[in-house]
């Protein structure tokens, strides 16, 4: 990643400032060769990815790249656009567990990564994800399915929600309500699952490289 | 085999020469049969009796225990036949024995968790498995040149590589049997028993080549033939694979097809994968190779075609197979070491094949690791790796390859028999015997057996999609973009050509869970269903951790969403408040939700009668209720609501049956809606007879029809306490153990009461908790106040009328109604319509009142009469 970036900022020093027209043409290309070449990066790169077309959640994903929370900036809302930097700190949430990370470490990793994932679901960004988002994501993730209705789709997010509910707090009392998984909830339900074991992408060949020209 | 001609024999002038034969001996005929039969049955017992102790199969694992069993054996029939019998043989292995336990290995392998490590399985396969035969042989050999050996081994450099083949590969039959039992992590076992599976292909060519250029001799081996060699072991992968890819795709067709014939679904599965072993066999591609790629890819489709029940078979006949397979290999490897005519010992031969083995299969398994861990996500660290070339086991491939060696070529060939004798139970028994403490030792990581949990199926499917978009996005194609791919091909194509429709539409992994998670709670409703019944008792640790929460509340519910799309038509007529929707609603909720118990509970009642096919009808149809509770669970978050809701859904039930008789007797009922109660009650106070309840319910069920849905749910829910149905219907967060106390206190006029309301006050209870308490006084006041409200004239008067008949034909023939019936819902109902004769408790029914007054009178509402015609009907044709 380092030296690609290196490679394209040599290219394209005057990225930055980079004519209007020209910048035109670079919406037509990915968010990757935007970042490298230095030029603040929007939506439309993002939408402009053919692969991402069949992607169900292809949304929450882009969404995820642009909200500020995991930008580690410290106010919450969405930013329009997103330079290299940011590009990697979103990126740094797939990086691999080293061999070498102690224990603490390890948590923290597994905090952060878990912490992108619950932003992505918490999209009114108010700590929770309630019944209403789960369902969105549900309806999205089934939504490649065509046959599935959207019913069952609220069924299996009620479905799920409960047994969160029902990890997270237990037993409920009559007069409890419960309204939706907090981050702390979210750990609760992550206990005894290698998060760190799943969310990784593995950059090796630089092959990227090749689309910046 | 025929059957035995005895006596017809002996009559007829037909008869031979030899005369009156009665019986004769055919044991010629059905010799092969009947050993096979013979040894199969020895085996199972004998695996019988190793699981009597579980101490003794918790320590040993059970191949070692049937090796020794073998050995045993062996020496008996040495003894007896002085000759050495019953040996494994190669054919028999090959054809009959190792096929099923490669498909079953195959079929079930995590198909996921294979292709996820397929790199790191194919490296150890091919990589690890040329690595092993060369070093091994090549060391063999320079122990052989050192002079080391005896000189009785007449071996060249090929014959040690040959060995060196045929011993270097892991077993998959070993190291499945060992690591069963040992539950390392998913990860190192998929890792460890893939690579067994797939080093096959490699075996097989270097064995081929080897064997070949032995018999050809090294002066005639030219360098074609070493390029012949690698190209034959691309061929004999690739096509071994491709056939196993070709028959499941063929598998997968045909079972699109089987609509109609259910009955051969399994058959199908089993033949096309043997066939598929035999087509490969027969063109000398890795047999292995092709079933078990054949089965790793049929599942999917082949297990959305096909019937549940096939399913079932399939797995179990796959089981069975495979499980006796091993079984009688490892037998009869134990009864094959005594065959000492075959032996020629050579110390340093064994010992050194021994300390190779394991030396280089070590430093492969580092070197290889090493290499790998720069490309997995996950590295392997040190203690996988102990683990993983420890794990390297021989088993009866290699025994089975050095048994087919031609003598006439391979000069050494007892020696290396011996040798891989003497390696094969060094590595079953020893490291058998010792991996299990050295797991537990190194502290490997185990693998955790926790239920699939839907948040974590969605989580994981998130998890595909971001990292596929992530990938997608930096314009990687990696992994995770080529299975993504892969997916949407095979959705798009593979699965609309190889599913059947209706699988197809349903086909998807979250789904799957969820109804899997259905089925589970289904069942465990059923389970308990039996239970409580019995004994009462409703607290079962699963059920309350899952319907805790779906303490739904229908009523809010259907307030919302369309309660007006559930009214029937025949209410359409009627005045309809609000009140009055929901009270139809209601009717068809309780309707739909109190269908499941009644099905359980006439399954149960008619257990011989039924098919099979009614009890998949009914496991649907409590799936299909539970979904819908399922989907009523969050439409409302607010769960003090739902408590209250409940309380008074119930009363409603109550109220409204109660309703309907009314009007049906005065259509203007609207107005005095419960106060007649108040005068039947006294009147009704008399006859409860406990022993009824239980007989009566069902024969109550029996006969009428017309009132079907809620007398049998409320005698269940009254009977069972807590029956599952019950609690699914009204599944109350906090289940109190029957405390009848608590509304007898509250009920001034309780005093006088019977058994039999308690039963109701528990279920009230229970249901309403403890703010209910409120509730009673209130509507008890209540009640007291409306002493006379105008409505009197028809309801009440009615009642006086009938009660008295009642009372004159006290516990008639049908014993009719139930109390529970009586004392809950519809007492009313009940006690006018002349059939019910019943002298139902009359402390039951004046409950029954109760709750609907309380209900109405806490919410305020006027009571419409839902539905009156129907039970009008009803009853009209009943009486």
């Amino acid at each position: 990643m380092a030296s690609g970036a290196g490679s394209a900022s040599r290219e394209r020093p005057d990225g930055a400032r980079t004519s209007v027209p020209a910048r035109q043409g670079l919406l037509q290309r990915s968010p990757l060769l935007c970042c490298l070449c230095l030029v603040l990066c929007s939506k439309e790169n993002f939408d402009s990815i053919p692969d991402l077309e069949f992607n169900p959640i292809r949304a929450k994903i882009v969404h995820a790249f642009f909200d500020k929370r995991n930008l580690r900036q410290e106010s919450s809302g969405l930013a329009d656009e997103i330079n290299f930097e940011d590009f990697l700190t979103i990126m740094s949430y797939f990086r691999p567990i080293e061999m070498n990370m102690d224990e603490e470490q390890l948590d923290r990793f597994r905090k952060e990564k878990l912490k992108f994932l619950f932003h992505m679901y918490d999209s009114d960004h108010d700590g929770k994800i309630t019944l209403q988002e789960y369902r969105n994501v549900v309806e999205e993730l089934l939504s490649g399915n065509p046959h599935l209705e959207k019913e069952s789709a609220r069924s299996i997010a009620d479905g799920a929600m409960m047994e969160a509910a029902s990890i997270c707090v237990g037993q409920m009392g009559p007069d409890q309500v419960y309204e939706g998984i907090t981050f702390e909830d979210f750990l609760k339900m992550w206990q005894g699952i290698d998060i760190e074991t799943k969310m990784h992408v593995r950059f090796l060949n630089m092959e990227t490289i090749a689309h910046c020209y | 085999m025929h059957p035995p001609a005895g006596p017809a024999a002996s009559p007829g002038p037909a008869a031979p020469p030899a005369g009156a034969e009665l019986l004769r001996w055919q044991w010629q005929e059905v010799q092969v049969p009947c050993l096979v039969a013979a040894w199969i049955l020895v085996a199972s017992l004998a695996k019988i009796v190793f699981h009597l102790s579980r101490k003794v199969t918790s320590v040993v694992p059970e191949s070692c225990l049937l090796i020794l069993l073998g050995l045993g054996l062996g020496g008996i029939v040495l003894a007896v036949a002085k000759k050495a019998k019953y040996q494994l043989e190669p054919n028999m292995f090959f054809l009959f024995l190792l096929p099923p336990i490669v498909l079953d290995s195959g079929y079930f392998m995590p198909s996921r968790l294979f292709f996820d490590n397929i790199g790191a399985i194919l490296t150890y396969a091919v990589v690890g498995t040329l690595w092993n035969s060369f070093t091994t042989g090549t060391a063999l050999w320079g122990l052989h040149q050192a002079g080391l050996m005896d000189p009785g081994v007449e071996a060249g450099l090929m014959d040690f590589l040959l060995f060196g083949s045929l011993i270097s590969a892991v077993d998959p039959v070993a190291v499945l049997a060992v690591f069963e039992e040992v539950h390392v992590n998913e990860t190192l076992f998929i890792i460890v028993f893939g690579e067994s599976l797939l080093n096959d292909a490699v075996t097989v060519v270097l064995y081929k080549v080897f064997n070949s250029f032995v018999e050809l001799g090294p002066a005639h081996i030219h360098a074609t033939d070493y390029v012949k060699g690698v190209a034959s072991f691309f061929l004999v992968s690739l096509g071994g694979t491709a056939v196993g890819l070709l028959f499941a795709f063929l598998l997968a067709l045909i079972t699109r097809f089987t609509k109609r014939v259910r009955i051969i679904e399994p058959l199908f599965v089993f033949l096309l994968a043997y066939v598929a072993y035999l087509a490969a066999e027969m063109v000398s591609l890795s047999a292995i190779l092709a079933v078990t790629f054949c089965g790793i890819c049929c599942k999917k489709y082949v297990e959305a075609n096909i019937s549940q029940k096939s399913r079932t078979t399939v797995k179990y006949t796959m089981k069975t197979l495979a499980s006796s397979s091993e079984t009688i290999i490892f037998m009869f490897l134990g009864m094959s070491a005594v065959d000492t005519s075959k032996w020629a010992w050579d110390t340093a031969l064994v010992l050194g094949t021994l300390l190779f083995i394991l030396l280089f299969r070590a430093v492969g398994v580092v070197l290889q690791t090493y290499v790998l861990n720069r490309f997995r996500l996950i590295p392997l660290d040190r203690i996988d790796q102990v683990v993983m070339s420890y794990g390297g086991l021989r088993g009866a491939v290699a025994f089975a390859l050095v048994i087919l060696l031609d003598r006439d070529k391979v000069k050494a060939k007892d020696y290396f028999v011996a040798t891989t004798i003497v390696v094969v139970f060094f590595t079953v028994i020893v490291q058998g015997l010792t991996i299990k403490p050295l797991v537990t030792w190194l502290k490997v990581k185990r693998s955790d057996h926790h239920k699939p949990t839907l948040n974590e199926e969605l989580h994981e499917h998130a998890f595909d999609h971001i990292l596929a978009a992530v990938e997608d996005i930096v314009g990687h194609h990696g992994y995770h973009y080529w299975r993504d791919k892969w997916e949407q091909f095979d959705k798009k194509y593979l699965s609309q050509l190889l599913m059947r429709k209706s699988a197809y539409r349903l086909r998807d992994e979250i789904w799957d869970v969820y109804y899997k998670l259905n089925i589970r709670d289904a069942i465990s409703f059923v389970d308990q269903g039996g239970h409580v019944l019995s004994a009462a008792k409703l607290a079962l640790p699963s059920m309350p951790s899952r319907t805790s929460m779906s303490e739904s509340s229908v009523t809010n519910l259907l307030r919302e969403s369309g309660s007006g799309a559930c009214l029937d038509l025949q209410v359409i007529d009627t005045v309809r408040s609000r009140r009055d929707k929901e009270d139809a609603a209601m009717h068809h909720v309780l309707r739909g939700s109190l269908y499941k118990p009644r099905r359980r509970y006439k399954a149960s009642y008619s257990r011989h009668f039924i098919s099979p096919d009614k009890q998949e009808r009914q496991d649907k149809e409590i799936f299909r209720q539970n979904m819908k509770r399922r989907l009523e669970t969050f439409k409302s978050t607010k769960h003090n609501i739902c408590s209250s809701k409940s309380k008074a859904r119930l009363k409603e039930k109550g109220r409204k049956k109660k309703d309907i008789s009314l009007t049906s007797d005065a259509p203007n009922g609207r107005t005095h809606r419960g106060v007649p109660w108040q005068e039947a009650a006294p009147v009704l106070v008399m006859v409860s007879s406990e022993e009824e309840e239980s007989d009566s319910s069902e024969t109550e069920r029996e006969d009428d029809e017309g009132i079907v849905f809620i007398a049998r749910a409320t005698d269940e829910v009254l009977q069972g306490k807590a029956t599952p149905g019950s609690l699914d219907v009204c599944p109350s967060p906090c289940i109190i153990p029957p405390s009848p106390t608590l509304a007898e206190k509250e009920l001034p006029w309780k005093g006088d009461q019977a058994d039999l309301a308690v039963y109701v006050s528990s279920e009230t209870t229970k249901i309403v908790p403890v703010d209910m308490q409120k509730a009673w006084n209130q509507s008890i006041s209540s009640l007291e106040s409306i002493a006379s409200p105008p409505g009197i004239e028809t309801g009440p008067q009615h009642r006086r009328f009938a009660c008295p008949v009642l009372e004159e034909q006290p516990q008639s023939a049908s014993q009719a109604m139930p109390e529970q019936i009586s004392c809950f819902q519809f007492p009313s109902h009940v006690s006018k319509s002349g059939r019910s004769l019943s002298d139902s408790s009359p402390d039951g029914v004046e409950q029954q009142e109760l709750q609907p007054l309380m209900a109405s009178e806490e919410q305020g509402r006027a009571l419409p009469p839902a539905e009156p015609r129907r039970l009008m009907f009803s009853r009209a044709s009943h009486i």
